[in-house]
């Protein structure tokens, strides 16, 4: 059984928010407008953090695409009363929308503000509706959503290898925020295979895991930006 | 009656009450019928090419069925249609490789957006009022063919005039055909972020009037010069891709960075070193470096050859450059001065390049030459990990265009000046751009524009310039239609990008070159252009093309793949300029506009990360993406060093005017620490008057407080050389949207 897992390369990494826009289009996020966004109901399953240090002039800013990050001991797990919430087979974090009812405590649980909920049922002004992505579901009001690992391309590769009679490759799956990042900052694939790229990035000795010490056990490896000497 | 004829009554009377109850009841069977040629629930991926900026990034098109309420053959009605679902970068593509930027993801939403222009509109209301009726194709092109031949047979075919953003490529040379046939004036291009001056140095550095592709995939040591080849510059895709490589891509290397510039970009956040400068004074740095660089013999003068004879004073050393001099006039240390000079010099390879800010002032040209000069005295020019200048297709001679080039157009402020005083073309075509809202208020292109008897907008939506038209003839969007680009950079060998539609237009929209060949077609004295479509124009060019796959043709293999690269025949490489230096180019202080006691602050603004210079403010994907430095969405903002904040008693949030010589605004200050204390910065983009639903009167323009201060030599806009006071109005009311992350902590403070 696979162990799904990303590396964030922080030195590729430039900020750029392609990885933002490309999982809006893959996941049919709704956007929720100005209104909405003032209120702090904007849905971002991906969002680039910034981090600024030091004064004018010494002044410097580091970049950290932060998503859902799959725990292996994962907060917002324990804490649905519906189990909504729960651990797969191959370690995915998922959300059972119609299970879900939205009292939002694996919100609360989360430490990385992972989750999102819906304050309202979805809606594009036509023909934007056009634009869905029909491999994944949308989700109605009263329901937490966050980000899967684009799962639907996980289920579609793994279908198409088996339909071909075959192993799944390395780098075979690449979830939208990954095929869409022009500087190749970000890496999937399987760490329970140790010679799969995100395998040997995650022991790269640039790399941690975000808020590690609450134990969470992450399945996202982030490779710190190098200091030039 | 038994179970089967009780079904059989209700499918007979539930379809006839169906059917009887809309006046088409054909409409109701449209959608059974096989509208294209797709297998419901199958993906297939067609090639695509980006339209929204010149990078002409490959893309792969997701389509997959749809149900779209659509017009086919004269009638409305769902239809099953093959639509296109998401966009990707083309993995086979040089400039793209695989990847696309955050607004080439959200370009489908171009083609699916609910405020396109459908149909042919002439104007039926005052100009500005957004007042149109539905026209005919046909009855719309006769109304130009009148205009025209009106023109022509007066003799006063010079009363044609074509606006563009000067887009590179088939559709280019298409509007300077019909232009110069017709016997009008050249095109006048006009972008508020171009290149110009940076094309003009290059011609006059390097012989070379195009973007440079610095090869960053092999550099050592990159220095940018205000640059932001990570988001908003030039190829950003390309530059992003082998950005990471230079960091990352080559086991134990990885190359150094150091960025020049008052504000932090977000490519100067990704800087190893980031060097502040006073405004305008770059090019002082630059020459600073090439002299510490010439003084300690690393290289000598003679090596930068025709690039350094083209700065007063460099076959002599610079000796008004020392680092102290340096140090005085840009406010960069002499002693940092040193350093990054041996840096320069003695990490090879490495590549200076120059972009952006430096270049907005009235010395830009002599900040460019500077920066080549630098390249090239220390052997950086077509050298791997230097600079190249990516081989061009000759895209009149390969599409045999034949007859002559138009002449090159006036500038949009000549256009204006003229149009105001007295030269009034009568009739203009408006292809692409937007001067309305990205010109100097002093220019008056709007009172201009208003002078022009009859205007002909080719839009797919009503901005700030198409509403002023008296008839818009809608183009395809990019997925409708024939896509090309031609990248002027990006790639070390030629490349042209080309695809066929990957869907069938939603609306009654026609592709804009087949139009012009129309038009040119039923004037009376037809223009003969050589081609009858724009698809037989690109045929013709792709058929002249070495084929980059054996047994197949090029224009098969391009269509294909969406792409073509490869080695231009002799015949059709566009020629170097041979453009020499008149007169050796020596610093110049910067000019600004605004006195320094009443305005002492320097106004920057930059284009936006999501909407560059606001002509994609209108999508709603980028609009919600947060800001890369502030998180900032669906709003304005003006960017503060904290201690200027503190002296004007402004707070983050904050409601503060900003005042220019040419006028005032109000926004939301946000406190930054990457940014100099003598200077404000302003994301173009919002504040637009007319630009659907989105973008709307939404945030403030920046560009209305931008002097008309020119570069002295190429006339380009100096849009970095206004100068601007700043006060504090009121507390925080709202109009500011962060994302921050999505804190529920933070979002309590500000309840």
């Amino acid at each position: 059984m696979a162990r799904w897992g990303m590396a964030a390369d922080l030195d590729r990494c430039n900020g750029c928010g392609a990885c933002v826009v490309a999982c809006h289009s893959e996941n049919n996020i709704s956007t929720v407008g100005d209104e909405q966004a003032s209120r702090g109901r904007a849905k971002h399953w991906i969002r680039v953090e910034r981090y600024w240090e030091g004064d004018f002039p010494d002044v410097r800013l580091k970049f950290r695409p932060v998503m859902c990050q799959q725990c292996d001991n994962a907060p917002c797990e324990p804490v649905c009363p519906t189990y909504a919430s729960h651990h797969t087979e191959d370690g995915l974090n998922a959300q059972v929308y119609n299970r879900c009812i939205g009292t939002r405590y694996c919100a609360n649980a989360c430490p990385y503000n992972a989750r999102f909920f819906d304050f309202f049922n979805p809606s594009w002004d036509k023909p934007l509706q056009l634009q869905l992505n029909p491999d994944v579901s949308l989700r109605e009001v009263g329901v937490m959503e966050k980000c899967t690992f684009c799962v639907q391309r996980i289920r579609g590769a793994q279908l198409q290898a088996r339909t071909e009679d075959r192993a799944l490759r390395d780098g075979e799956i690449q979830p939208a925020c990954v095929q869409g990042c022009a500087a190749k900052a970000l890496v999937f694939g399987d760490l329970e295979d140790p010679e799969s790229h995100v395998s040997r990035l995650a022991r790269s000795p640039r790399g941690s895991k975000l808020l590690e010490d609450v134990g969470t056990q992450p399945a996202v490896t982030y490779l710190a930006r190098a200091t030039q000497v | 009656m038994d179970r089967r004829s009780f079904i059989k009554l209700t499918a007979i009377t539930g379809t006839s009450a169906t059917l009887a109850s809309c006046g088409n009841p054909e409409n109701q069977f449209i959608r059974f019928l096989p509208d294209e040629d797709i297998v419901p629930g199958v993906a297939v991926w067609k090639p695509g090419v980006c339209p929204l900026c010149a990078a002409g990034c490959g893309l792969t098109v997701r389509v997959m069925d749809a149900d779209a309420d659509v017009m086919r053959d004269g009638q409305w009605g769902i239809v099953r249609i093959a639509a296109a679902k998401k966009l990707e970068g083309a993995a086979g593509h040089p400039i793209s490789q695989g990847g696309l930027c955050a607004r080439g993801q959200a370009a489908i939403q171009v083609t699916y957006h609910p405020d396109r222009i459908t149909q042919p509109l002439k104007r039926s209301g005052d100009r500005g009022s957004g007042q149109y009726e539905a026209i005919s194709w046909d009855a719309a092109i006769a109304e130009i063919v009148q205009r025209l031949n009106a023109l022509e047979t007066a003799g006063t075919q010079r009363a044609l005039a074509l606006l563009s953003r000067g887009r590179t490529g088939h559709r280019a040379v298409l509007t300077d055909q019909f232009l110069s046939r017709f016997g009008a004036r050249g095109a006048v291009t006009y972008q508020l972020f171009g290149d110009d001056v940076l094309r003009r140095a290059n011609g006059l550095s390097f012989g070379r009037e195009q973007l440079p592709t610095p090869d960053l995939a092999n550099t050592r040591y990159l220095l940018s010069f205000g640059a932001d080849f990570l988001g908003t510059w030039n190829s950003p895709v390309a530059q992003a891709g082998s950005f990471g490589h230079m960091r990352q891509g080559r086991p134990g290397i990885r190359g150094a960075f150091t960025q020049v510039e008052s504000r932090m970009s977000q490519t100067g956040a990704n800087a190893d070193t980031w060097v502040p400068v006073n405004p305008g004074t770059e090019g002082v740095l630059a020459l600073g470096l090439a002299h510490v660089i010439m003084a300690a013999s690393l290289h000598p003068a003679s090596a930068a050859g025709r690039a350094g004879a083209a700065l007063d004073g460099w076959a002599g050393g610079l000796a008004n450059s020392a680092p102290a001099e340096v140090e005085r006039i840009t406010g960069v240390a002499a002693a940092r001065v040193e350093r990054l000079a041996r840096e320069f010099a003695e990490t090879r390879p490495a590549v200076a390049v120059v972009a952006g800010p430096p270049l907005a002032h009235s010395n830009g040209l002599f900040t460019a030459l500077a920066v080549n000069a630098l390249n090239a005295l220390v052997g950086s020019v077509e050298q791997p990990g230097g600079l190249f200048f990516t081989p061009q297709v000759n895209v009149a001679a390969s599409s045999k265009a034949g007859g002559t080039a138009a002449a090159s157009g006036a500038s949009i402020e000549e256009l204006a000046k003229g149009a105001l005083g007295g030269d009034v073309p009568q009739v203009l075509l408006v292809d692409g751009a937007n001067p309305v809202f990205t010109t100097p208020k002093a220019w008056r292109v709007r009172a201009a524009l208003g002078k022009i008897p009859y205007i002909v907008s080719f839009s797919s939506f009503l901005d700030e310039t198409s509403i002023l038209s008296d008839l818009i003839l809608p183009d395809h969007s990019f997925l409708e239609g024939w896509s090309e680009g031609a990248p002027e950079s990006g790639s070390l060998s030629a490349v042209l990008s080309v695809a066929p539609a990957a869907m069938r237009p939603l609306y009654q929209t026609r592709a804009t070159g087949d139009v012009l060949l129309e038009i040119g077609r039923q004037l009376q004295r037809p223009l003969n252009l050589p081609w009858q479509t724009f698809d037989e124009m690109l045929g013709a060019t792709f058929a002249a093309l070495p084929s980059a796959t054996a047994d197949v043709d090029a224009w098969t293999d391009a269509q294909a793949k969406g792409v073509w690269t490869g080695t231009v025949p002799g015949a059709l490489v566009t020629g170097a300029a041979a453009a020499a230096p008149a007169a050796a180019v020596a610093y110049a202080e910067p000019v600004f506009d605004g006195d320094a006691g009443q305005f002492p602050l320097h106004f920057l603004p930059y284009p936006s990360s999501a909407f560059l210079d606001g002509s994609l403010a209108h999508l709603p994907w980028l609009q919600e993406m947060p800001d890369p430095l502030t998180s900032a969405m669906w709003s304005s903002w003006v960017e503060i060093n904290p201690v200027t904040a503190e002296k004007l008693g402004v707070a983050d949030g904050d409601v503060v005017e900003v005042a220019s010589g040419q006028g005032a605004l109000r926004s939301a200050a946000v406190l930054s620490p990457g940014i100099a204390p003598n200077v404000v910065a302003m994301p173009v983009g919002q504040g637009h008057q007319s630009f659907t639903r989105y973008a709307s009167g939404r945030g403030e323009n920046p560009v209305e407080l931008i002097a008309p201060v020119t570069d002295s030599a190429t006339g380009a806009l100096a849009w970095a050389a206004t100068r601007v006071k700043l006060s504090r109005v009121g507390p925080p009311d709202g109009r500011l949207i962060l994302f921050a992350g999505g804190t529920r902590e933070h979002l309590e403070e500000h309840r």
